[in-house]
């Protein structure tokens, strides 16, 4: 979504999800996996102003599809197909909210006369890299700079034309017979979802691991983003792109950067080029359109600043980000007379990938000594399993917190490596052939400590404690802090330079409880002090780049606050006004950013500022009210507040883009496969292309060629997937004996018809084969799932759940040791949901 | 400025989590001999978010804190005051109380879930057991096994450039945890020059 | 006074099972986790310490397509509750607002009750040697609070209040799932047995979703109650041992239904 929006985040939240005419759920099992979510969509199907529509499109009939109005299979890994169809049918029809598209959208501007596509590939493609050259993805700029549109949308140059003619090929004859969905369903859901397009109407799209567990993951998503845009979906309420998102703070977890590509705030993390040399060098790289600016220092850097650069959008402000950062995290020893010690932060190496399936490669390769795992278990939730299990092995010491013994503590043990047939390719160990150190830190459980967690919707609250940690288990917070404190000891009065970062890195948390640090110390520096007086910075536009201010995370600046001398904390909040009756609740905890809860709220009103969009006036969030000359409205507005009808970017709700305007055709390579989605079958696919001449992303990083199974020996496609009694690598689950009891076993689920040609009855175990490894299950015979006819071709799915392994109150075999080790072209997301596998009775 | 710990929910001028008292219009009395009373009568719920999903719903939390015992939980449910969920919870969120209590199966007793681990516990190389080991020696041991990895991997210097990092240590994780102990993570694991930095968001 | 019902809607219902996870972490119960059952249903009849479950039924409808109905079983708490009338101890009593009270402290666990019920809901639990079964929360009723099924309930398929208005919901929404692709839509426990403090709004007949079409109290149980238990307490001794066949029998039939009360592994 960033590559569209300017932020990856959901656009809406989940209350809102009561405010829409129609929800298209494709890539989720939003019932079975976020309950809370159905509960809002059955608030709209009741209410007699909304009457909710629900769509399912999802290869398997679950507990969402059964409560659905309508639902409609499709062959995993086959979505952009779908969505092109989607897409192709808007503009065929004229489906499209034709104002919003005009001026909140890019699909007026120009693109360069060299950009092209042909047979699947973009210009600029080079084999042997398996990469893009972006030149060519460009918009086309007049003299002054400016970028040249056509608001008729008529040029044939211009991206509503350059879309037009991509999807043509997408007809819905073509569409499904490389889905497999039913052309009388497809046609219902084209017909149903596209009708949002109307300007009184809004419709959302829910999507989850569904989507992005893609070697196209990335261009799904963005597909999604091209028919909201198109259909004037963003940024009003009952409309948005929701991104489900499956643990309770994984969003926090992507704030605060635990991710090797970015720093706090979704910053690109610096690299060994000398494009990131200094601190100033950095800025130019992470600020739009600061390339070419003459400046070689801050200060001069400040005046163009001030004086505005075109198209930087909000990150104009990245320097004050960075500093401000850097002085939360060096103190006094960042100052201006070292660059605010930005040499201290890492330089990662910018021709190498540092993601999950790259760790664990390397980890295979013994090039890992180290290794930290937080709550997490990768022996049952990596992909490729066996394999990342073997990694484990090569580690000279490993550190687990968790609270339980989960599968990857205990991966050394001889149950660890029973397996459910004698395959010679598969890994065999034995505890004595484990040189690994392994430490297992028991830790607090949610309520036996406090802190805030960032749910889907960007809403931060806060968790009080409401029990005493179990025996000597301690929260996270003070295993960190105590961590902090013994490596900074160890490294006291170094004077090594190398040294620096942690001996001259802040660390002081401690509280008056030995057992517990000071929540609230922490929460300061993240959300930023003055550096003169330790006071709160109210929000982010008073960060500044001089270390007069410290902010380890901007986003998340202004979440916190005097009052009457107090320091507020404002997740804490618990006041239940909803005065808009939209389900804002602007005083219930608190989101980033600046307390907004929906996102590019701009579009909510017309291109004027004032007017609602046409029979509409119940959804308009925010408008431009001439009196105070400043934006108001119900949600805290997602614009800068005082530009007004004068001001050019007056009409650019994306403040995040540096264009300002919903990106249906994204330049410069922010999305490395292209600038628009293109439908390129899984790494491991029944069917040859159709629409191109590319079998696989041509962008997508193949890590193990020999590990590519066929259809000669694995003709079935399988995919995984969770229910609503488990979650994740059920560590959190399978040690509940109240979730252990109401899916006890681990299940392969399976078709009538295929059972028939297996010999399989409903409950007889059964072994599951790929290249990666083998699995024992039990057999789930159902009607729910079905064989696809592919133009005539009969192919059939199973479903695995992963949540099973070795521990807990209920066991099982491990799917995932069955799913490849290939992700993502742009997440490096791994591809779970669609590989090839075989089945037979045990 | 001095922050102060434990404000808790009065700074904010909330109110703790409610009985949804309904409005039932009867007596209260009870009217059979054999219904129990009220387990969490005029015991203050203490609320939370649920670690599950990421929907973000309240969940309260009733426990009885015994001097010189272990706490023992009385109930965890929905939070009604929570506008995500509204006293609402999935069979995860209803299953909460399990995260450290249980009911014996055998004997309907009322036990710290057996799961739980409660002492740190530690696997030398080769060996088939765990040992337990005190908090001291742990964090200790972990902080040298830190330093010696670093120091011997520690890139400080490329292409004429500061780089300050290791290849050599790697940290996975941390979806589950709070944002402020996302933040101490992150901190430390940069500044220790870790680059091989990931989270659950990936898979 | 009027009576205070839990509705059940099958067309919001999502099976999610969080009102059988809120029943037992109300009402203290322990797991029991049997494995496999054939489908994603936990447990083939609700026992000893699962006051209730959700039963998952996939059927196949030619025009439809595949319907995959969820129904939530659990006592019924009836207006003339046969469990009262058969037990020889009086451990059932009926609150004013309509629940079905056991008092385990009065039980012998002879499980007479589990026979005469129509839908077999009271439960044998072996290491006590009682019945258990649905108390409709009475102690959270009492003091306001609804029964934990209903408030844990996501989707709103569970809804609690005031019978008479919840049956105009039932009402309401069945004509409107008749015109809207359910035509056989239909209430159940309005009129059931002279009436059930626990309503359903169905999507298709009671059968497709395993209730009983016309549920009956067995026949031997109108006798039980109108000339043994008048007699009360001194003629019980008496009374049990002179029904012994009929006590024999219930207590096979019982122990039938109470097999996998000490199931459960690891």
């Amino acid at each position: 979504m960033s590559p569209a929006f300017g932020r990856g985040v959901m656009t809406n939240h989940m209350i809102d999800l009561k405010n829409t005419n129609v929800a298209l759920i494709m890539g989720s099992n939003m019932a079975e996996n976020h309950p809370i979510g159905m509960k809002w969509l059955m608030k709209g199907r009741f209410d007699p102003k909304r009457q909710t529509k629900i769509i399912h499109v999802d290869p398997r009939f679950t507990r969402t599809s059964a409560v659905a109005d309508l639902y409609c299979p499709i062959r995993s890994g086959t979505d952009i197909a779908f969505l092109g169809g989607m897409i192709n049918y808007i503009l065929e029809n004229d489906l499209y909210h034709k104002e919003y598209l005009v001026n909140y959208t890019n699909a007026s501007f120009l693109i360069k006369d060299e950009f092209s596509f042909e047979d699947g590939l973009f210009s600029g493609y080079d084999a042997s890299k398996r990469a893009y050259d972006f030149g060519t993805w460009d918009y086309q700029y007049g003299p002054d700079g400016k970028i040249l549109t056509d608001e008729t949308l008529q040029h044939p140059r211009c991206v509503f034309q350059l879309l037009k003619k991509h999807f043509s090929r997408y007809d819905i004859d073509t569409v499904c017979k490389i889905t497999g969905a039913p052309k009388n369903k497809y046609m219902q859901v084209l017909e149903l979802f596209c009708s949002t397009g109307a300007p009184d109407k809004t419709g959302t799209i829910c999507y989850a691991m569904g989507i992005t567990q893609h070697t196209v993951g990335s261009q799904n998503v963005k597909a999604f983003a091209i028919i909201q845009l198109l259909l004037g979906n963003i940024g009003r309420p009952g409309g948005g792109i929701n991104a489900l998102r499956g643990e309770n703070n994984v969003q926090g977890a992507t704030d605060m950067a635990l991710l090797f590509h970015i720093i706090p705030g979704y910053i690109d993390s610096p690299t060994n080029t000398e494009d990131n040399k200094d601190l100033i060098s950095f800025i130019r790289k992470i600020t739009p359109g600061a390339a070419k600016l003459p400046f070689s220092n801050l200060n001069e850097f400040r005046e163009l600043v001030k004086a505005g650069i075109p198209y930087s959008g909000w990150r104009i402000h990245s320097s004050k980000w960075v500093v401000s950062l850097l002085k939360a995290w060096y103190g006094d020893a960042a100052n201006a007379e070292n660059d605010f010690a930005y040499h201290y932060l890492p330089k990662r190496d910018a021709s190498k990938n540092y993601s999950h399936i790259a760790l664990f490669e390397a980890m295979h390769k013994g090039e890992i000594e180290g290794l930290f795992v937080n709550g997490t278990n990768p022996v049952v939730g990596g992909p490729n399993a066996n394999k990342e299990q073997e990694a484990l092995t090569k580690l000279k010491w490993m550190v687990s917190m968790d609270l339980w013994l989960n599968e990857t503590a205990e991966f050394w043990t001889y149950q660890g490596w029973e397996r459910a047939t004698n395959n010679p390719d598969v890994p065999k160990y034995t505890p004595k052939d484990i040189g690994t150190e392994v430490f297992f830190l028991p830790a607090a459980a949610v309520y036996e400590k406090e802190g805030t967690a960032s749910q889907t919707g960007r809403w931060v609250q806060f968790r009080w404690k409401g029990a005493d940690p179990v025996g000597e288990s301690r929260s996270d917070l003070w295993i960190y802090n105590e961590l902090g404190k013994r490596i900074k000891q160890l490294y006291a009065g170094s004077t090594r330079p190398e040294d620096e970062p942690i001996v001259n890195m802040t660390w002081d948390y401690d509280g008056h409880d030995e057992h517990e640090p000071d929540i609230l110390k922490v929460a300061n520096e993240m959300c930023g002090y003055n550096v003169a007086d330790g006071t709160p910075v109210e929000g982010f536009a008073q960060l500044k780049d001089d270390g007069s201010t410290a902010c380890g995370n901007w986003i998340y600046c202004g979440a916190t606050t005097l009052k009457d001398g107090q320091f507020v904390y404002k997740p804490q909040l618990r006041q239940k006004e909803d005065p808009s009756g939209l389900g804002l609740f602007p005083n219930w905890g608190w989101a980033w950013p600046m307390n907004r809860r929906i996102v590019y709220n701009r579009c909510s009103v017309q291109p004027d500022g004032i007017n609602p969009w046409p029979g509409d006036d119940d959804r308009r969030l925010v408008w431009w009210d001439e009196a105070s000359g400043g934006w108001a409205g119900w949600d805290v507005p997602d614009f800068i507040k005082t530009v007004g009808p004068d001001n050019p970017a007056f009409k650019d709700p994306f403040i995040m883009r540096p264009e300002g305007k919903g990106c249906i055709f994204s330049t410069n390579g922010v999305l490395k496969d292209g600038p628009f989605p293109e439908h390129y079958e899984p790494w491991e696919s029944p069917m040859p292309p159709i629409l191109n001449k590319q079998p696989l992303n041509p962008v997508a990083k193949v890590w193990e060629p020999e590990k590519q199974g066929n259809t000669d020996k694995y003709p079935i496609i399988a995919t995984t997937y969770r229910v609503t009694e488990h979650w994740q690598s059920g560590a959190l689950t399978r040690n509940l004996p109240w979730l252990a009891e109401l899916m006890p076993d681990m299940i392969v689920e399976l078709s009538e018809e295929l059972a028939k040609e297996k010999g399989i009855k409903n409950g007889h175990e059964v072994i599951v084969s790929t290249t990666r490894g083998d699995i024992k299950a039990i057999a789930c015979v159902t009607k729910r799932f079905k064989p696809f006819n592919l133009g005539g071709k009969i192919v059939h799915q199973i479903g695995l759940l992963w949540h099973y392994g070795f521990k807990g109150y209920a066991t099982g075999d491990i799917a995932n040791r069955l799913t490849p080790h290939i992700g993502d072209a742009n997440t490096m997301c791994p591809e779970y949901k669609a590989f090839l596998c075989d089945i037979r009775r045990a | 400025m001095k922050v102060t710990r434990r404000q808790f929910l009065k700074v904010t001028g909330a109110t703790a989590a409610s009985f949804a008292i309904l409005d039932l219009g009867f007596d209260t009395q009870a009217t059979a001999a054999a219904i129990k009373e009220l387990r969490i009568k005029n015991v203050t719920p203490v609320p939370t978010i649920c670690p599950y999903c990421a929907s973000g719903c309240g969940l309260v939390v009733y426990a009885e804190h015994r001097e010189g015992k272990e706490t023992q939980l009385l109930s965890v449910q929905g939070d009604p005051d929570n506008p995500i969920n509204e006293g609402c919870a999935c069979p995860k969120g209803a299953a909460m109380f399990n995260l450290r209590e249980i009911y014996d199966p055998h004997t309907g007793e009322q036990i710290i879930n057996p799961k739980r681990v409660k002492k740190p516990l530690y696997r030398a190389p080769f060996s088939d057991k765990w040992v337990e080991k005190d908090w001291d020696w742990m964090l200790q041991t972990i902080a040298e096994r830190v330093k010696e990895t670093r120091d011997k991997s520690f890139i400080h210097t490329e292409n004429g450039m500061i780089v300050n990092r290791t290849e050599k240590i790697a940290s996975i994780g941390g979806s589950g945890l709070d944002n402020e102990e996302c933040y101490l993570l992150s901190k430390l694991m940069r500044s220790l020059g870790v680059v091989y930095l990931e989270t659950q968001a990936r898979i | 006074m009027a009576y205070l019902t839990n509705l059940y809607d099958t067309s919001r219902c999502t099976a999610c099972r969080g009102c059988q996870v809120a029943c037992k972490n109300w009402n203290q119960l322990p797991a029991v986790i049997e494995p496999f059952q054939g489908n994603y249903q936990t447990h083939k009849d609700t026992n000893g310490d699962t006051y209730t479950i959700v039963k998952m039924i996939e059927t196949e409808d030619p025009v439809d397509g595949v319907i995959w109905n969820f129904l939530k079983y659990q006592c019924m708490h009836c207006f003339e509750p046969a469990c009262m009338k058969v037990c020889p101890r009086g451990a059932y009593t009926k609150t004013d607002w309509g629940a079905t009270i056991h008092d385990p402290d009065k039980c012998i666990g002879c499980q007479y009750c589990t026979y005469a019920c129509p839908f077999e809901i009271p439960k044998y639990r072996k290491r006590e040697d009682k019945i258990a079964k649905c108390t409709l929360c009475a102690d959270r009723v009492e003091e306001g609070l609804q029964p934990a099924c209903a408030a844990t309930c996501a989707p709103g398929a569970l809804m609690f209040g005031d019978r008479d208005e919840l049956l105009q919901y039932a009402e309401d929404r069945v004509k409107f799932l008749r015109a809207n692709g359910f035509p056989r839509a239909t209430i159940y426990g309005k009129l059931e047995l002279g009436g059930l403090n626990k309503i359903y709004v169905l999507t298709d007949t009671p059968d497709k979703f395993g209730l009983p079409v016309n549920p009956k109290i067995p026949g031997q149980i109108p006798f039980w109650q109108d000339w043994i238990q008048p007699y009360l307490g001194w003629l019980i001794p008496i009374a049990l041992a002179g029904s012994a066949v009929s006590f024999v029998t219930t207590r096979i039939l019982a122990n039938k239904h109470g097999e996998h009360d000490e199931g459960g592994h690891e």
